[in-house]
């Protein structure tokens, strides 16, 4: 048995295990992954940390120090915490409520209601945050034919704290649904069926069984959509700044803006702020975890299905309301700036245009290209990711002991590098590839390599959680059964852990792939010509003036996901179940 | 394979130019640009028509994003671009005061307004983007000079750019401060407006066709280019005069190719240069080349005074200034 030694003796006959040990698949593991994340986030963060922490070539903290004496780190970093606590907050709320539905009810027209949730989060934040600017603006078409729209020249309702911390909750509420969604598919069925013979009613079997039991995913989706809103930058620099609403991310951003040699060493130091906020939170959600741990044995099973009754047409009512709120009102404001021959007319037959979408598709060859480069990258990061997070899954859930704590650090490492904008992440990959690679002497500054390797950086922690929080969900006794029958690692990881653990891994990598497909800041310093972005593209159309190009491009984008999202449909009928999130 | 290149290149060179070429200076050229997309596309295309040898490799990104990219660049060591055509007079002085860029004294600068050209030759301007004021076609009044914006009507109704986040909005600050008829008691009185400086240029303007805001203070051809959409807005170069960023080009000190980088600023700052950006609807900073359509007569737009040194050294005192009427 190749593996005899687990990774709980390593500290016992630390030395002559170590040996068997690195050479056992389980220690194989543990240095590629080491290796994994020491160039992807280490080396990087290590540049960022150089140029913040040091004055002159010596460690300080004078820099740290110098920033927060002027009033606007500390008012930002108040704004940061507020936006992205409360937000996150109603995502959790929205999220795990629709999740809850689809997941446990005999509500019609699930696959449907599932695919819509996701658009929103398809689209890019700033893109999303125009949309909104306009539907709800004066010029706004569906609030003018029903005579709701604001004034010309009265203040934007959305500008502020107020739409800031809507929109990051409507943006990030796909998160949690997918996250909650999938780890009801990991439910037993046992459990519940016990208490419903036992009598219990559904709100009784939601709150004593189902709840309790998702209490480490609630956690680790929280936590993700609270990063995430910590992160992001489209939202509060289109609604923040005129509302005089500044966050971490837009002041970065405003700091990088102003030049010179001195900018960098600010943008790292702002950074590191962002990141220990990123660090505490997920040290918390990680003790917390300890506690709650639920330990369960069963795979992936059909769904409960509580009869909703009488009531079931005002939920389906309720949620086609949300739908139209979230989904229908901006995208139907994004097709509407597409289609008009300047923004800032209303959409008649004489404005209306498709020379916008006839410009993008036929005129300009970057958009082809930009589809196929961010394809290209957005999907292999999320397969290299969601195949690295379940290796180090079951690291982390493994018993307390050297291995568990690297693994514990390389999930801290990730979690930094979730939270540090994209914009800082680019810089510190910059910093740290410009320069061939030693050894191999290849360079990969100016290519798609060093674009895909900044999203396996950026986006790690995405699926990191819902995986980590399904592994959690597993009983080790399957594992230690199959290993006391003689199965080896590769063997165990092949027929148990990668089983039970599909729909999770799928599904963290669907968020990888849809959050890379649509990014801007992470590929914003890296792309050059040829490497364009999706996201890059539109936000070049954007930055340039161009409103209505950029409108078209993220209306061409909403119809290519939805493309994509169909054809993995389709693949979906070949895939174990609960694979494909939306095919019940 | 070469053979039918060349051959290619001087059928598309029969058909469509008819300005020299030339075929001594060769070699690759990386040039970083912030002009939009396709303006940085016919720029580098004109210049390869001219200069069929050079192959020009371009990279084109927002002032903010190719300055932090360069700046990174620089930090590791290893500056990529040989030439930059980008953003503004005070953001080459930087350059200059950092060492960072090549002087080339040669080049014909004699018809030039001096005002506008580095006197050592480390930066050259390629065309004038004035900002002038933009307003809603259902505003309630048509301004035509800056005082215009604190008549009560307009109360709170003007969207700016910010000078924290804008380098054209720094300039514009500087010299509408710097101006005996305005100075920083007319940016006092803006605030007193209720005006709320925010993000660039492309957001001032989206706000104003948007109908959110009636007024705004903008770059030129945003406006001038959207209203020949038939765009809801109309542009005014206000009494007092305007300012304006100039796009300079200036060669770094690291550059790999002097020769073809020497040539991308001859070309820019040649008559057919500054006609391809008339062509392209920018105010050519030539003073020989007519305006492109939208723009009133060249000497009907008056400029005002600007010192770009100056304004680098009262780059901090002039931010903090700002941050303390505007409370940012």
């Amino acid at each position: 048995m190749p593996t005899a030694c687990g990774s709980s003796t390593s500290s016992v006959s630390k030395l002559t295990g170590t040996l068997r040990h690195l050479r056992s698949g389980e220690g194989l593991t543990l240095v590629a992954l080491c290796l994994f994340a020491l160039v992807l986030f280490v080396m990087p963060l290590w540049h960022l940390a150089r140029i913040g922490l040091t004055d002159g070539a010596e460690f300080s903290l004078a820099p740290v120090l110098a920033l927060f004496e002027s009033g606007s780190v500390p008012r930002a970093l108040r704004n940061s915490l507020e936006s992205a606590a409360l937000s996150s907050l109603l995502s959790l709320l929205l999220g795990t409520t629709l999740a809850l539905i689809i997941g446990l009810t005999d509500i019609r027209g699930k696959a449907i209601i599932t695919f819509l949730v996701m658009i929103p989060m398809m689209v890019p934040p700033h893109v999303t945050a125009i949309a909104w600017v306009q539907a709800m603006g004066p010029s706004s078409p569906i609030l003018n034919t029903i005579g709701l729209a604001p004034p010309p020249g009265s203040p934007h309702p959305l500008y502020g704290r107020g739409g800031v911390i809507a929109l990051l909750a409507v943006q990030n509420m796909p998160l949690v649904f997918l996250v909650v969604l999938a780890a009801l598919r990991s439910l037993p069925r046992d459990l519940s069926d016990a208490a419903r013979s036992a009598g219990a009613g559904p709100w009784r079997l939601l709150r004593r069984i189902i709840l309790p039991l998702l209490l480490p995913t609630l956690m680790a989706a929280y936590v993700l959509a609270f990063v995430s809103a910590l992160g992001n930058f489209g939202i509060p620099a289109l609604l923040g700044i005129p509302g005089r609403y500044v966050t971490l991310p837009v002041l970065i951003y405003q700091r990088l803006s102003a030049f010179g040699p001195s900018m960098l060493a600010d943008v790292a130091v702002l950074a590191s702020v962002l990141a220990t906020l990123a660090v505490i939170i997920v040290a918390a959600q990680m003790a917390l975890l300890g506690r709650t741990r639920n330990a369960l044995i069963g795979p992936p099973q059909t769904p409960l299905h509580l009869t909703l009754g009488r009531t079931r047409p005002v939920v389906e009512a309720a949620i086609a309301l949300l739908i139209a709120v979230i989904l229908i009102l901006p995208v139907t404001a994004l097709f509407g700036t597409a289609l008009v021959i300047t923004y800032g007319l209303p959409l008649t037959s004489e404005t209306m245009t498709l020379a916008n979408f006839r410009h993008i598709l036929f005129e300009q060859s970057v958009t082809a290209r930009a589809f196929a480069n961010s394809t290209l990258t957005a999907g292999l990061a999320a397969l290299v990711i969601a195949g690295a997070c379940v290796l180090l899954a079951r690291i982390l859930s493994g018993p307390r002991g050297v291995s568990r704590g690297i693994g514990r650090g390389i999930a801290f490492a990730a979690e930094i590098t979730y939270a540090i904008p994209g914009l800082v992440i680019s810089i510190a990959f910059i910093l740290t590839f410009i320069r061939p690679i030693p050894l191999l002497d290849v360079s990969i500054y100016n290519t798609l390599g060093i674009i895909f390797i900044a999203y396996l950086c950026a986006f790690f922690a995405v699926a990191l959680k819902p995986i980590s929080a399904a592994y959690m969900q597993l009983d080790p006794a399957l594992d230690e059964a199959a290993k006391v029958a003689g199965a080896g690692y590769w063997r165990r990881l092949w027929r148990i852990t990668l089983p039970l653990l599909a729909p999770a891994a799928a599904s963290g990598a669907i968020l990888v792939f849809l959050i890379a497909y649509n990014e801007i800041t992470v590929s914003a310093l890296l792309w050059s010509t040829g490497t364009e972005t999706i996201g890059t593209t539109i936000y070049n159309y954007e930055s340039s003036g161009s409103t209505t190009l950029a409108a078209a491009m993220s209306a061409v984008t909403v119809v290519a996901t939805i493309g994509l999202l169909l054809a993995l449909d389709i693949m979906g009928r070949w895939l174990p179940r609960g694979v494909v999130p939306w095919r019940l | 394979m070469k053979l039918l290149r060349t051959a290619l290149t001087a059928t598309l060179l029969l058909g469509t130019t008819a300005h020299a070429q030339n075929t001594d200076i060769s070699g690759s050229l990386v040039l970083y640009t912030s002009q939009p997309n396709e303006d940085a596309q016919s720029t580098v295309d004109a210049f390869m028509a001219a200069y069929p040898n050079v192959e020009v490799d371009w990279v084109r990104d927002g002032t903010t994003e190719i300055m932090a990219r360069l700046e990174a660049e620089f930090l590791a060591g290893a500056p990529q671009p040989d030439v930059l055509l980008i953003a503004d007079i005070v953001t080459m002085e930087g350059l200059e005061a950092q060492g960072r860029l090549l002087s080339y004294p040669e080049a014909d600068t004699s018809a030039y307004d001096p005002a506008i050209m580095d006197p050592e030759g480390y930066y050259f301007s390629t065309k004038l983007i004035t900002t002038g004021i933009v307003y809603n076609t259902a505003a309630p009044f048509e301004p035509t000079s800056w005082q215009d914006l604190l008549r009560p009507e307009a109360q709170g109704q003007i969207a700016m750019p910010s000078p924290l986040t804008s380098g054209a909005a720094t300039i514009h600050m500087v010299s509408l401060t710097g101006s005996p008829d305005l100075g920083w008691a007319y940016y006092e009185a803006l605030a007193e407006q209720g005006a709320n400086p925010q993000g660039g240029n492309g957001g001032v303007y989206r706000a104003v066709a948007g109908g959110e805001q009636m007024f705004g203070m903008v770059v030129d051809f945003l406006p001038i280019r959207e209203i020949a959409n038939g765009a809801p807005v109309r542009f005014v170069f206000p009494d007092e005069g305007v300012s304006a960023v100039t796009e300079p080009v200036a060669i770094l000190s690291t550059a790999r190719n002097v020769p073809a980088a020497q040539a991308f600023v001859d070309f820019l700052i040649s008559p057919e240069g500054q006609q391809l950006a008339a062509d392209m609807g920018y105010l050519p900073a030539h003073p020989a080349i007519a305006a492109p359509e939208g723009f009133p007569a060249r000497d009907q737009i008056r400029l005002l005074d600007f010192d770009a040194a100056q304004a680098l050294t009262d780059a901090d005192a002039n931010r903090l200034r700002f941050i303390d009427i505007f409370g940012q």
